[in-house]
């Protein structure tokens, strides 16, 4: 299984196998979830969604120190 | 997973560990607007035929200000006007500004743009090229009120909104405590209360919105909004305390309304105890309202050789 990841400009083509959560993802970049938005295919999405075989992820910084 | 808690709706945008809610987009925009018009109401922000100033960056925290503002303006309530400062940093607050500028053309709110540049003769970029500055956000902080005050009252604005929200107010409290800086801590508060006629009173009209929601707000409404990282932008003890407050809030998930509730109850207290009501003159230099000789700002010019 596979989905893509878009963060900023940067797409990436990412493998899984077996369940993957946002939650996991954002943990394994060490992102904070705290500073990011999730989409799933375009759409804004809560950190236990799971992604699928397929799926566009992106994240969304929102939050900028300084 | 969950849907909606008010409507069913099975694309839930976000889960408010705080409250137990789980919110769809349009009860999650809905519920930001009623939260936030609330707090005008509780603070008394405004009334009917204020002009407000919106100090626009082109950030999600003033572009939200702004949008929920305009409601009032569609019922008639206020006017609207908005400025915009240029910094002058090279690669960073040009999109800001055009992101401030499309904003405000699309609402047909009157606008300016007004650089460091043209009000100081020197801009972010020069004033960080001297040796011994003070730190930038130091010099945008002291600089911005400038512009803020004197557009306000070019305008003829009657209140000033800045896009303050629950991080901001919560990291100031704590830092200020933290530091047992009694003085600024006193001066915390919803609405800047100052006894001179020469300040516009300012409003924080997000002060009960966590950052992420209205960065959240922003997205689910498909507003544009600038987002990038001052390149300034450094380790400061507002980010220790601000990591420190979203570390907690992972396991205290209310840690941050309760840090603003319990310092609201006190602010009367501290403010009768520890608030100085400084004689205002004009600064010698810029007639600035300032309880020196000289503002801060003129000050810092001073330093400069501006
Ligand atoms: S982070 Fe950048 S834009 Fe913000 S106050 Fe500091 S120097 Fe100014
Ligand atoms: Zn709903
Ligand atoms: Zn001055």
């Amino acid at each position: 299984m596979s989905f893509t990841l878009k963060i900023k400009d940067k797409v990436e083509k990412r493998e899984i196998d077996g369940d993957l959560t946002i939650k996991d993802l954002l943990d394994d970049l060490d992102l904070s979830s705290e500073t990011m938005v999730s989409k799933k295919n375009g759409e804004i999405v809560i950190e236990e969604e799971t992604i699928e075989d397929g799926d566009e992820i992106e994240f969304i910084q929102i939050i900028y120190g300084g | 997973m969950g849907s909606c808690t008010k409507c069913g709706n099975p694309n839930v945008i976000i889960k408010r560990k705080a409250s137990g809610q789980a919110l769809c987009k349009d009860c999650f925009i809905e519920s930001i607007e009623k939260k936030v018009k609330q707090t005008i109401k509780k603070e008394n922000f405004i009334e009917k035929g204020d002009k407000v100033l919106v100090a626009l960056s082109g950030g999600k925290d003033s572009v939200v200000t702004l949008e929920i503002l305009n409601s009032y303006v569609k019922r008639h309530i206020i006017e609207l006007c908005a400025v915009t400062i240029d910094e002058g940093i090279a690669g960073y607050r040009e999109e800001g500004v055009e992101i401030a500028k499309a904003h405000a053309d699309r609402l047909g709110i009157p606008h300016k743009v007004v650089s460091f540049k043209e009000s100081f003769g020197i801009d972010l970029d020069e004033i960080m090229k001297n040796e011994n500055h003070r730190g930038s956000c130091t010099y945008c902080g002291v600089f911005r009120r400038w512009i803020i005050n004197r557009a306000a009252r070019e305008f003829g604005a009657t209140k000033i909104a800045t896009g303050h929200n629950l991080d901001d107010e919560t990291q100031a409290i704590l830092m200020n405590y933290l530091e047992g800086n009694t003085e600024n801590l006193a001066k915390i508060g919803p609405k800047t209360e100052s006894n001179s006629e020469l300040f516009t009173v300012k409003i924080k009209p997000l002060r009960e919105i966590p950052e992420k929601e209205i960065g959240l707000y922003a997205l689910a409404k498909g507003l544009d909004i600038h987002l990038a990282g001052c390149p300034y932008a450094q380790e400061s003890f507002r980010m220790e305390i601000s990591n420190i407050l979203n570390e907690l809030v992972k396991e205290h998930p209310t840690i941050k309304y309760s840090t603003l509730r319990g310092f609201d109850k006190i602010r009367p207290a501290i403010r009768s105890e520890m608030a100085h009501d400084y004689e205002f003159d004009r600064c010698e230099r810029c007639g600035e309202p300032s309880s020196n000789r000289l503002c801060r700002a003129c000050t810092f010019l001073e330093e400069l050789g501006k």
